[in-house]
């Protein structure tokens, strides 16, 4: 009977053991899937922005969306994961301690998220992690498209360099310090007035919506957008079937994006053994997503087309929609979904046209859809979802549950955190020399002075170039 | 250069693998000095990158 039982023990830890591996197994290739499917969304930025853009200008539009995706990657791997992990409590500890879940402070940070020292085998090839690398490889594809979401507004008139500048300073450090704050179970947004955000709409769209903005003030409209009476000209682009298409491929790719903000259980990471929850530790599933993601990528589209009749406004509804339940897709009812994201694609258009009538040229609606949805989805969430537990059943007593005080106070932050940094390093670049290019240069067109290649055979040119 | 292991053997135990970098300089000072070089190659790439643009403008 006793080694009846030994026996018994033993092939109960031999399947405990396999479990494990195939939980470990299926979470890291549960995250290493969403990057490739976040690849996506940079896919369709790059068919988006380069279809919004006149023949003339096409290839240059797709050598500064490239960049963007490039630098911001790199520069997220050499600094910007360990702002993310540093700034959690800062400044409301101004030495930037650990938090309540003691993962994060700058000591924290030190250990696991920079590329030297002890913590560089936390940052390359290791043996025993499977969390690392599909981690930092999630968040710095969050972090590129956060630099792709702002070029489309900057299309045909700002330089290369001086933008891949403003991406480096937005996608690892702007938006991550707001995702520090908001995105993290120590983050002071989190835990001293209940913010929540679970799929971005502030952090990364609102952010990186108002980012543009304050380059566009420093940046200036393209040549020929405004008449001396301040009215404003329609500059269309070359190819409007490869911008809706375009505007497609990001929503496909933000099907991996907010799978990623689902933290699995099981592991040693995660809140729960045997549950699922948000980056807050709250409940969350796939199957919440599948409702919600689907409804408002319609909603949006079925609201902007009754405004506009117009492709691509329908297919920036379908993102506007997206993102206008992002902060909530966790806790919201599926009608309530079509409700918020139909009046977002309804809105998204006026918002736009508001905007422009300050002189702003934002060639692809890229503040409004991005920045102004975005606000609007943090404080629908207040609205709506107050009273709703800030963090999961880990938490202690006291903690703050969401309201609609710290929606707006999350709201501001995030468009201070995108429109401050953009206007100052947009300011700096400019003052260098380096952020818009010359007017002579924009009419004789781009890709003739500074692109080695032809988008279009030779005899396709666009009728307002000298080229 | 070289790799730290000869062999794979003692790294791995009863727990699996040893929590350690795989890569090649693991456990040196290699990963800070590779990230000082692909540092500064990034800054003269944007300072080119720059200078042949300005040139472009002329």
């Amino acid at each position: 009977m006793e080694d009846q039982i030994l026996a018994l023990t033993a092939e109960l830890a031999a399947v405990k053991s396999a479990a494990q591996v195939t939980n470990t197994m299926f979470a890291e290739a549960y995250y290493y899937l969403t990057i490739p499917l976040m690849v996506l969304i940079h896919a369709g930025f790059l068919l988006y922005e380069m279809g919004a853009t006149r023949v003339k200008n096409v290839l240059s539009s797709g050598t500064k969306n490239l960049l963007a995706f490039a630098f911001t990657i790199v520069t997220f791997y050499l600094f910007g994961w360990w702002f993310y992990w540093a700034l959690p409590t800062f400044p409301y500890d101004l030495a930037s301690g650990a938090g309540y879940m003691e993962i994060s402070g700058i000591e924290y940070a030190s250990a696991i998220a920079l590329p030297w020292g002890d913590s560089a085998q936390y940052m390359g090839p290791n043996m025993a992690d499977h969390a690392s690398g599909v981690f930092w490889g999630a968040f710095a594809l969050f972090a590129a498209t956060t630099a792709s979401i702002a070029s489309g507004a900057l299309i045909e008139r700002i330089q290369t360099v001086g933008f891949v500048i403003c991406a480096i300073v937005l996608g690892s450090f702007a938006w991550v310090v707001a995702a520090a704050w908001g995105w993290h179970a120590d983050g002071w947004l989190v835990t001293e007035f209940g913010f929540h955000d679970f799929g971005a709409a502030g952090l990364v769209h609102a952010v990186a919506g108002f980012f543009a903005l304050g380059i566009l003030i420093n940046l200036g409209p393209r040549v020929g957008k405004f008449n001396a009476d301040g009215s404003a000209n329609h500059i269309a682009g070359h190819n409007m079937p490869l911008t809706v298409t375009g505007l497609m491929l990001i929503i496909v790719g933000f099907f991996g994006f907010l799978m990623a903000c689902i933290i699995l259980p099981g592991e040693g990471w995660s809140w729960y053994a045997d549950q699922g929850t948000t980056i807050y530790g709250t409940p969350m599933t796939l199957s919440a997503l599948a409702f919600n993601v689907c409804l408002a990528a319609s909603g949006g589209i079925i609201g902007a087309w009754i405004i506009t009749k117009d492709p691509f406004w329908m297919m920036s509804g379908c993102l506007a929609g997206i993102i206008s339940v992002a902060s909530g897709l966790d806790i919201y009812f599926g009608s309530t979904v079509i409700v918020i994201a139909m009046v977002a694609g309804m809105i998204l258009k006026p918002c736009a046209d508001w905007l422009e009538g300050f002189g702003i040229d934002d060639a692809v609606g890229c503040v409004t859809v991005h920045g102004t949805i975005g606000l609007f989805g943090v404080v629908m969430l207040g609205v709506l979802g107050s009273g709703a537990p800030g963090l999961g059943a880990f938490a202690p007593e006291d903690t703050v549950a969401i309201s609609l005080f710290g929606q707006i106070v999350g709201a501001i932050v995030m468009f201070l955190l995108g429109f401050v940094p953009g206007y100052i390093v947009s300011w700096l670049v400019h003052k260098a020399g380096m952020l818009r290019i010359p007017d002579a240069v924009q009419i004789k067109g781009l890709d003739a002075v500074k692109v080695p290649a032809q988008a279009y055979p030779e005899s396709m040119v666009s009728p307002n170039s000298d080229s | 250069m070289g790799y730290f292991a000869e062999s794979f053997a003692e790294l791995y135990n009863a727990d699996g693998w040893i929590d350690m970098g795989m890569f090649i300089g693991a456990g040196s000072s290699a990963a800070g000095w590779w990230t000082v070089i692909a540092s500064v190659m990034l800054i003269a790439v944007l300072a080119k990158g720059n200078a042949d643009e300005q040139e472009h403008y002329k």
